[in-house]
């Protein structure tokens, strides 16, 4: 590369339009013997690759990074499963622990009425016959009842027509 | 991910990992804990980094968040302890080189630590480090623009120093 072509790729580098590729041609072009004029830019670059080679100066660095990570694997996974399960069983108890309590406080309140009384099928159909009869009776009074509520529908009637007719009456006496 | 693959694809990171960290901190015993603590984060939030494409690129965004948390934390600039980054840089030079570079060295040094957090970071990625613009966004959290405007400011930096040096023959 000439000094022309030099120059320019300098200029496109500071104005930051150069690819990685020319950066690297820049940089293999510094390492080389320069004219005065470009000395400091080339130590720049020299810098640069110089900085690149720096390393971490510890020999047992993989060792310790390694160590380290063996000492944390272990109790970091068996909490986390405990942690996980752990969890879901106790919800689980807290579930079946209130459906048993709330079981028993049901079974309480309203003991057991219901329950086989009759081994006969013939008595048992005597007896929902009873029940049934009962019900039916019970209704129908029930129903009589409810006939008389016609009364007061008839005295609404009247009410209503009379009260129509009324005004009708105060305006012929006046 | 299981150990093998933590030391193929994490491992060799550390470099790169450090040698960032003590671009931020300035401190090389610091930049060492803080890569550690990023390798051992990273193994322990191994189960939910599976999808992760560019691990090199997570685990450098990592590196710059604790780093930045422990800057924070000591409330001091980066720049304090600029002897001791030089000292570990020319371990790997020959004698030679490290007489003819050092006081060249040392001065860019100087000027790279002196800019804003931000430029710095990616003036380190993008021209020590080569990473692409992509990659630079993805590891500072940053969109191409701030990016791009980040590392023009900070080679104009460089350049307007460059300048004066000529100019004034120093």
């Amino acid at each position: 590369m000439d000094s022309k072509q030099i120059e320019q790729l300098l200029e496109k580098y500071w104005n930051c339009e150069t690819s990685l590729e020319e950066e690297q041609q820049l940089r293999a072009h510094f390492r080389g013997e320069v004219p005065e004029s470009m000395k400091e830019v080339a130590n720049l670059f020299r810098y640069f690759e110089v900085q690149q080679k720096q390393q971490v100066n510890h020999s047992e660095f993989d060792a310790v990074v390694k160590m380290k990570i063996k000492q944390h694997r272990p109790d970091g996974k068996v909490i986390k499963l405990f942690y996980n399960y752990g969890r879901i069983a106790a919800g689980l108890a807290v579930v079946i622990a209130a459906t048993y309590f709330v079981r028993q406080e049901v079974r309480k309140a309203y003991p057991t009425e219901i329950a086989d009384t009759y081994s006969d099928p013939r008595l048992a159909l005597e007896e929902t016959k009873k029940a049934l009869l009962m019900i039916s009776k019970s209704f129908n009074k029930a129903q009589k009842e409810a006939s008389r509520i016609k009364v007061f529908n008839e005295a609404e009637e009247k009410i209503q027509g009379k009260s129509l007719d009324e005004p009708k009456d105060q305006t012929t006496k006046i | 991910m299981n150990l093998e693959t933590f030391e193929i694809r994490v491992l060799p990171t550390k470099n790169k990992l450090f040698r960032f960290a003590f671009r931020l901190l300035g401190s090389s015993e610091e930049a060492k804990d803080v890569v550690q603590e990023v390798l051992i984060k990273v193994w322990n939030g191994r189960e939910q980094m599976a999808e992760i494409q560019n691990m090199e690129a997570w685990c450098m965004r990592i590196t710059k968040n604790l780093s930045l948390d422990r800057l924070r934390s000591r409330q001091r600039r980066a720049t304090d302890p600029i002897e001791q980054g030089m000292e570990i840089k020319n371990e790997t030079l020959t004698p030679h080189e490290r007489t003819e570079n050092h006081e060249n060295m040392e001065r860019i040094t100087e000027m790279i630590a002196a800019l804003p957090e931000k430029q710095r970071q990616v003036i380190h990625l993008r021209d020590v480090e080569g990473y692409s613009y992509n990659e630079i966004c993805e590891i500072l959290e940053l969109d191409m623009n701030q990016v791009k405007v980040s590392l023009f400011r900070a080679r104009n930096a460089v350049k307007e120093k460059f300048l004066k040096i000529n100019a004034y023959g120093l």
